[in-house]
């Protein structure tokens, strides 16, 4: 037994002695725009985003305090969902709240609690974002009389179409990187046979367990069958039970449900939880090869990210079927800014939001993608992404996560709740039926 | 015989009691890795782990015939303490050599390479003693990259403080939510155990219309779950807070702005709650304590002149004490405990967080590190382990009053 207590001594010293030295976030390629003076204004902002990320955006708000000498105060937490409600129907609404999913903010337009951004700003969004007008009609809901505004100011992007691996492992195998669907099974049953494992796939993600899984089926929609009909299945015009969707649930199953493709079996996918799942791609011995998630999860990495920049790590775009000609579609998706109590610092706030500086500031940092099309590239902090951004206009279709643009009841709840019982051994049919049966009683 | 039975059954659930603590405060004072990896019941005694090491660093370009180093001091190298030490088992050896039965072809193979045995490394041969030092030898000069290479060890016990340390003193967080969670715990606890002295009082021994109806009214209130609660609650606060806000302006002639604002979440908000959901239990259980103090005392003293408020002050309360410290016990765990009432209700700031919500939060951000989650949870505990020892004399005698008549 050996006591560090000299070390962490040495720990100590360095934690109460070193500065902050963010300071330079600020210090953008395009410069802040005036944005007006709100000396000892207070803006509140709700959301979901914690850990690194808060950090994160901490420090991109602190250049707008730095601007207008506004205060921004910003709380984070898991329940988001639960706790904005009661503060939007108890009269205790922060100025801003972050929506990471539309069909809650959508729900809140109704209940009119919501404040409309205006037309100005959809226009903004149209003219400045890539795909601008997908990005405008994602935050546009109806209020109580049914009338259509722009309220959910698309910021923070993600990208999910992506496939994470460890280059020193597919050297050590010898495996080359797929560039089709059949190329990537292929691969797969070749490292089967080779006795590694090929996945690591982990739904477990506390009351929103599933949403892992939500994601791998929009991904294979967009492979097995047309946008049209993605398009048509978000808005449940292709019922959840349909041929189509079955497909694209089966091919989910062929990955997920195999015992030989996933580590520590497919019983371990819905307890498996989503952050731990690409660990396995750098533990000793490797206990997996290959992980599809999204651009932001190597701060869920074992060195938060850092294996990007020291070649311990890279990914590979999740590729299409070269038998279905379906283009390079791509899945992605956005946290929804929201104005709940208007105030002249939150509108100069959102004007923020809107200078290609704010977006760069992130960019900076890390674990941030946008489309705004004046922020530029070079900003971005590492190489890994600045390829995701370039993934992000290379795509021949875009199309946003389904999940999040179904109603709450379902894309938030019977998607997620259904694909895990899926995972735990539930057949396509019956889950395809229950999602579909959730639908129908909300209809 | 039955003596000795109940010791077992004693010692089976001190040992199920305190099993999970050890395996947190074990689990606190290792490392990251080894946390992550292996079972708290294996941190005392040498354990063989997987550990990936490089051989060189990547900045190390020059061409070389032979390399040699040590596996620990590479280990080492990346961590500034928990320091592997110990005995290197086995090496695993990845890669692709021809296939005996498919001309041609290459097949991957497997194996773990023991102390000694030389191994093939990008062409050079690669051989490593037990205590660590390798030896990397090419026909010729080469200018080989690193190699990450799997090493098993047979690990010696190591534990260190580091994981307190930087959830101390990385950040204010965990120093700001103890402090927090004394802000809430204290007034909520005091509060309604003087609210609920006096009721108790009055429902024992003073004598008026509709008594019995009333005490029978707050008694059902304990079955009012808090959390159906949480929306009226936060709408009555919430126009307490901006009238507060009124009146501030009024009376400070500050203009409506966010400077005199009062918030309607805040640590008083928590008293208020606290207080009113702690107030039947406390009643009921101090009305039945008071109400089983000797009569003729209280008729005495009645004769001796002394008004009601004299009674309480100088006989029911110093005879209620361990009554009030095992409610106060009550209280306070469950106060400092109490996760769900302060997220809805209790201030949002970032630096006001009580405990519950910083760990909840840590669960988000620290999901992934153990060591750094139970080292907080460790600090959470020692709170109410202090109080829970420091008063459980008077806990164990307040249990046991409502039984003995006439003490």
């Amino acid at each position: 037994m050996k006591l560090t207590i000299g070390k962490a001594a040495g720990v100590l010293a360095a934690a109460l002695f070193a500065g902050p030295t963010l300071a330079d976030v600020c210090e953008t390629p395009s410069t802040l725009g005036d944005l007006g003076n709100f000396e000892g204004e207070v803006i509140t902002i709700m959301g979901s985003i914690e850990g690194t990320d808060e950090e994160m955006l901490t420090n991109t708000v602190s250049c707008f305090e730095q601007a207008t000498g506004a205060v921004v105060k910003y709380s984070g937490s898991r329940d988001f969902a639960a706790l904005i409600v009661a503060d939007l129907r108890s009269n205790n609404a922060p100025n801003i709240a972050i929506f990471p999913q539309p069909g809650l903010a959508g729900d809140m337009a109704k209940e009119g609690h919501l404040v409309p951004l205006g037309q100005e700003s959809a226009d903004w969004m149209a003219e400045n974002y890539g795909a601008g007008p997908s990005w405008v009609a994602l935050g546009t809901y109806a209020d109580a009389e049914g009338k259509e505004d722009f309220y959910g100011f698309a910021f923070k992007m993600d990208l999910k179409s992506l496939v994470w691996y460890s280059p020193e492992q597919f050297e050590d195998n010898g495996y080359d990187i797929p560039t089709t669907m059949e190329e990537l099974i292929a691969l797969s049953d070749q490292m089967v046979g080779d006795g590694n494992t090929p996945w690591c796939i982990g739904v477990e993600s506390g009351n929103a367990t599933g949403w892992t899984a939500t994601d791998w089926m929009e991904d294979l929609m967009l492979r097995t069958t047309s946008p049209e009909n993605y398009d048509r299945w978000v808005s449940n015009d292709l019922p959840f039970n349909s041929p189509e969707v079955l497909k694209a649930m089966e091919v989910y199953g062929q990955f997920s449900r195999n015992d030989d493709y996933v580590a520590g079996g497919s019983s371990s996918v819905a307890t498996t939880f989503f952050g731990d799942a690409p660990k396995g791609l750098f533990s000793s011995p490797a206990s997996c090869m290959m992980h599809r998630q999204a651009s932001f999860i190597p701060a869920f990495f074992p060195k938060k990210g850092e294996e990007l920049t020291n070649g311990e790590a890279d990914f590979f775009y999740f590729p299409p079927y070269a038998s279905a000609d379906l283009g390079n579609p791509v899945l992605g998706a956005g946290t929804l800014w929201t104005m709940t109590k208007d105030s002249p610092a939150t509108r100069a706030f959102f004007e923020f939001m809107k200078e290609a500086s704010a977006h760069e500031a992130w960019m900076q940092q890390g674990t941030f993608l946008t489309a705004h099309k004046g922020a530029d590239l070079g900003a971005y902090a590492t190489p890994t992404l600045r390829k995701q951004g370039e993934i992000l206009s290379n795509a021949t279709t875009f199309r946003f996560d389904a999940s999040d643009l179904m109603p709450g009841a379902i894309g938030a709840g019977a998607f997620w709740s259904e694909m895990t019982a899926f995972a735990n051994g539930q057949d396509a049919q019956t889950t395809a039926d229950n999602i579909q049966a959730a639908w129908d009683a909300i209809k | 015989m039955t003596r000795t039975l109940k010791h077992v059954v004693l010692l089976l659930i001190v040992v199920i009691w305190v099993v999970p603590f050890i395996a947190l405060v074990t689990t606190s004072l290792r490392s990251e890795t080894a946390s992550k990896t292996s079972g708290f019941w294996t941190a005392f005694t040498p354990t063989e782990l997987g550990h990936r090491f490089g051989t060189h660093s990547r900045d190390e370009t020059e061409p070389f015939v032979s390399m040699s180093g040590n596996i620990f001091d590479r280990l080492n190298a990346e961590r500034d303490s928990f320091d592997v030490t110990g005995e290197v088992k086995s090496i695993l050896f990845k890669g692709r050599v021809p296939d005996p039965d498919n001309e041609g072809n290459t097949k991957l193979i497997r194996k773990l390479i023991f102390a000694g045995e030389p191994m093939d490394v990008r062409g050079g041969e690669f051989v490593f003693a037990s205590n660590g030092d390798f030896i990397w030898t090419f026909a010729e000069a080469t200018a080989a990259k690193p190699k990450n290479l799997d090493a098993f060890i047979n690990q010696d016990p190591v534990f260190g403080t580091d994981a307190y340390v930087e959830v101390l003193f990385e950040n204010k967080n965990v120093p700001n939510a103890l402090i927090s969670s004394f802000i809430v715990t204290i007034p909520a606890t005091i509060i309604p155990i003087t609210i609920a002295a006096f009721a108790a009082y009055a429902f024992a021994w003073m004598r008026f219309p509709g008594r019995d109806w009333l005490f029978v009214v707050v008694v059902s209130l304990m079955v009012v779950p808090t959390q159906l609660a949480f929306l009226p609650v936060l709408q009555g606060f919430s126009g307490i807070a901006s009238w507060a806000t009124s009146l501030n302006a009024w009376m400070t002639d500050c203009e409506l702005t966010q400077t005199c604002k009062v918030a309607s979440k805040s640590f008083a908000s928590l008293w208020v709650t606290h207080t009113a959901f702690g107030l039947p239990l406390a009643i009921y259980l101090l009305r039945n304590y008071i109400v089983g103090l000797p009569k003729e005392l209280l008729e005495s003293a009645r004769i001796d002149g002394a008004s009601h408020l004299q009674i309480f002050t100088r006989l029911i309360i110093p005879l209620s004490v361990p009554a009030l410290a095992s409610f106060s016990i009550f209280q306070f765990l469950w106060v400092w405990n109490d996760l769900i009432v302060a997220l809805y209700i209790g201030p949002a700031d970032s630096a006001d967080l009580v405990f519950p919500i910083r760990l909840q939060k840590q669960l988000g951000t620290f999901k992934d590190q153990l060591h750094l989650l139970n080292a907080s949870a460790v600090i959470s505990m020692i709170i109410p382990v202090i109080v829970f020892l420091s008063m459980q004399r008077y806990f164990i005698r307040g249990l046991l009053a409502g039984s003995v008549k006439g003490g």
